[in-house]
């Protein structure tokens, strides 16, 4: 059996590519008028461009980038402001049904759906869950298909299809609700795209968050007390103090899972702490010039190996997972663990009023409160038939019935202010998150920053934990991956 | 792999049957266009399906490895560029290299082992057999994301594997195996030992069953012991059981990738990445499916090619 199933696995993974290639190849040509038309406009721009390039001579390679993407922002711009007529935030009264396409937690989607339904009983969503890695490799295909869902959770797959014309774009009905000030700032920017697609925090609004992630210090109050620390750290310099006195009363300081997502917690809370909170965001959204060479990094990044040299975390943690390390923490295992509010659940169970969480110290005593964070979010089918229903669902998230939902589902809700008084860790992350909000500190992951950086970042940061390479080669392989996908 | 020896096979056939009738060719020119036409036909359906579901997608494949695409919008020609990447990026390269190495786990360890299980086994007639066979076939039965899962377990800081160490007093020697970079590799390897040392232990009993008994009455009476037995009568019997072994094992090597999806995914610091692993990363994460058709296509090749150098040392002994 397994004689036939491994080389079968050769033909039939190229013959994936092929079919993928097969069904993506026509639809631009057949379907999407609106695609091509994007993509061609794109092309004869850098036509035009490379011809007067050639005409200055060697610098022509970086004449006609500069005027390409020059082209593409003033493109941008042009497409959110020629949303200026103003469209009908009137709820439709006649009978629609919506699809919606999602893949986390199918709990709080469904009563989100049931609920907005409720509100406008001639409404009506249906709901229809893919498990995660199915979702983000269909995804594409499901879009550009003839019949997409009208609603769809976002993901960073989008921001290509939003280039390619498939997801419509929110900003008038940002503008008519009046969204800008009744979601976080913060959160509305990580869902903005320009026109090539890969550069976010700007252009277009392509999604809207319903619920909040971020990720912060969790401790064990138990453990802390035991390692004679009385109140949780204040500043990066108090958490090191602390991790030291967990050292010597012969406790885990940190549980860290860098055998996947893990490092990135760790390496990311402390880079959000000590370098500007915009930088980074400019860094994760493509802005041109950026670079993550910088001493703010470099420090961050030395951290993470000093942790380890110094045996703040186990010796394990490249062999330990993401999971597995709250897991750990669950038992009792180390003093603190650095994870996001989706751990919380998983952890108020098995330690009830044992666990607390707050912001990541931040460098200096009274600094802002930043951390890393996204949203679930949906986007819109530029194809679908009923955009007002849609903004009407959309606009709804931030309502006080949707914000009850969003936080069962073990989510921040973007209204904070309106959030249900919650106890124990659960309250710990509503301040944290009204903390955040407050700041404007959320800062997405640095993963988003190309597609390929989850694997650059994961196993940059396990050699850099295993010692096995500097902390400013790891910096620059980052940014070569950076420049790769913004060239 | 079966179907691409199959549609060989086919090819072949075709090539005989238009040579036997290309003689008489000169002389009945139109019955004999009329059998070429028949012969056709009756292969039509088998190599309408072989070339729409094998051959198609594979010159598609080839196709798109010469375009920069990320599979949603226009792709740009880049030519042969994309193979210059595939030999010259240090990542790609290094997880040829590794691939490599796993056939010493895939391919070596498990047809070592086998022999050596078989070579106890095989001696005597013994009563249950089968229940070895099942015993040794196992590992094979359970599917391989389930065996990876259960290994990464068991190689975890407190896993069955380090459990034992400790039992044993080596305690000193206990760690995340798979989070080593020395060790990670050799870990990830080991897995496949296990689960593919069932498959060449069964290869090699079914081959030694069909050694004639007097071939061992014989050794025994001009008084061979075990080792000289099994030098002189059951590895010489096995040399076409062992050429497929080798053949199907090295292709589980070089073509891995459930494996080390499910325990490492490349961990730690790239120095369990494959080739397999890669093609998927590059296509659905990265949004570079030029490239990864490019390093697909450039696998397939080398799986080809380590097959025909197979197949020759092997076949080559066998018409002897």
């Amino acid at each position: 059996m397994g004689r036939m199933q491994r080389p079968a696995r050769v033909v039939a993974m190229a013959a994936l590519a092929a079919l993928v290639a097969a069904c993506g190849g026509l639809t631009p040509g057949s379907g999407g008028s609106s695609s091509s038309a994007t993509t061609a406009s794109s092309t004869s721009s850098a036509g035009s461009s490379s011809a007067t390039g050639s005409a200055s001579g060697s610098d022509s390679a970086s004449g006609s980038g500069s005027a390409s993407s020059g082209s593409a922002g003033s493109s941008g711009s042009g497409s959110a402001s020629s949303g200026a007529p103003a469209v009908p935030t009137a709820v439709p009264t006649d009978t629609i049904e919506l699809k919606m396409a999602f893949t986390d937690s199918p709990d709080m989607t469904k009563a989100l759906a049931d609920a907005f339904h409720a509100k406008y009983p001639n409404i009506t969503i249906t709901t229809q869950y893919t498990q995660f890695n199915d979702y983000v490799k269909s995804l594409k295909l499901t879009m550009s298909s003839a019949t997409p869902p009208d609603i769809v959770q976002y993901n960073a797959a989008l921001k290509d299809l939003s280039a390619a014309g498939l997801i419509k774009d929110l900003t008038p009905y940002e503008q008519a609700y009046g969204w800008d000030t009744s979601f976080p700032k913060s959160a509305l920017d990580m869902l903005r795209v320009d026109s090539t697609g890969k550069i976010l925090g700007t252009g277009k609004l392509i999604a809207v968050p319903a619920g909040l992630s971020l990720v912060g210090l969790y401790y064990n109050k138990t453990l802390m007390k035991k390692a004679g620390i009385t109140a949780p750290p204040a500043t990066l310099a108090d958490f090191e103090a602390d991790l030291e006195k967990a050292k010597a009363a012969g406790l885990t300081g940190l549980s860290v899972g860098s055998l996947d997502t893990g490092g990135l917690h760790l390496w990311g809370s402390l880079l959000n702490v000590l370098w500007d909170p915009q930088a980074q965001r400019d860094w994760v959204n493509g802005k041109a010039g950026s670079t993550i060479s910088t001493p703010q990094a470099l420090q961050a990044t030395q951290k993470v190996g000093e942790y380890a040299s110094k045996g703040y975390f186990p010796s394990s943690a490249n062999g330990t997972s993401e999971n597995d390390s709250a897991t750990a923490f669950a038992q009792g295992k180390s003093v603190f663990h650095i994870n996001g509010n989706w751990a919380a659940a998983q952890l108020a169970k098995a330690l009830g009023d044992q666990v607390g969480f707050s912001v990541m110290p931040p460098a200096t005593a009274g600094g802002k409160a930043v951390g890393n964070g996204f949203s679930v979010s949906y986007a819109v089918s530029a194809k679908t038939q009923h955009p007002e229903a849609v903004a009407a669902f959309l606009n709804f998230l931030q309502s006080p019935e949707a914000t009850k939902i969003e936080a069962e589902g073990g989510f921040l809700p973007p209204n904070a202010k309106a959030a249900p008084a919650a106890t124990g860790v659960l309250g710990d992350l509503v301040t944290a998150n009204q903390k955040v909000v407050g700041d404007d500190g959320l800062i997405p992951f640095q993963d988003f920053a190309a597609p390929a950086m989850l694997d650059a970042l994961e196993s940059g940061l396990q050699s850099v934990i295993g010692g096995k390479e500097q902390p400013q080669a790891f910096l620059d392989s980052l940014q070569s991956v950076w420049s790769e996908y913004h060239s | 792999m079966t179907t691409g020896n199959a549609g060989a096979a086919q090819a072949a056939v075709l090539d005989e049957g238009v040579a036997s009738v290309a003689a008489p060719a000169a002389r009945r020119r139109t019955g004999l266009h009329r059998r070429q036409w028949s012969a056709l036909l009756y292969l039509a359906p088998a190599v309408l399906l072989y070339g729409l579901f094998v051959l198609l997608p594979a010159l598609h494949t080839f196709w798109i490895s010469l375009f920069s695409w990320d599979g949603v919008t226009l792709a740009s020609w880049v030519g042969f560029d994309n193979y210059r990447r595939v030999f010259t990026e240090p990542l790609l390269r290094s997880s040829v290299l590794h691939a490599l190495v796993l056939i010493l786990f895939f391919a070596v360890l498990p047809i070592l082992l086998g022999l050596v299980l078989t070579a106890i086994l095989s001696r005597h007639r013994r009563r249950g057999m089968s229940a070895f066979r099942v015993i040794f076939f196992l590992p094979q039965i359970v599917p391989l994301v389930a065996v990876g899962i259960t290994w990464r377990w068991m190689y975890a800081d407190d896993g069955a594997v380090n459990q034992l160490l400790r039992a044993v007093g080596l305690g000193s020697l206990t760690q995340a195996w798979l989070g080593d970079f020395d060790l990670a590799l050799v870990a990830v390897g080991l897995v496949g030992t296990w689960t593919l040392t069932g498959l060449t232990t069964m290869l090699f009993l079914a081959g030694a069953a069909k050694i004639d008994t007097a071939l061992f009455e014989s050794a025994r009476i001009d008084g061979a012991g075990a080792v000289r037995e099994f030098f002189s009568v059951t590895l010489p019997a096995l040399r076409g059981e062992i050429g497929v072994a080798l053949t199907v094992t090295t292709i589980a090597a070089l073509a891995s990738f459930d494996v080390v999806y499910v325990t490492t995914n490349g961990a730690p610091g790239n120095t369990t990445t494959v080739p397999g692993l890669l093609v998927y990363r590059l296509a659905f994460t990265d949004g570079k499916v030029g490239l990864a058709s490019a390093l697909a296509i450039c696998l397939t090749v080398l799986i080809l090619l380590v097959v025909l150098v197979i197949n020759t040392l092997v076949g080559g002994q066998d018409r002897r």
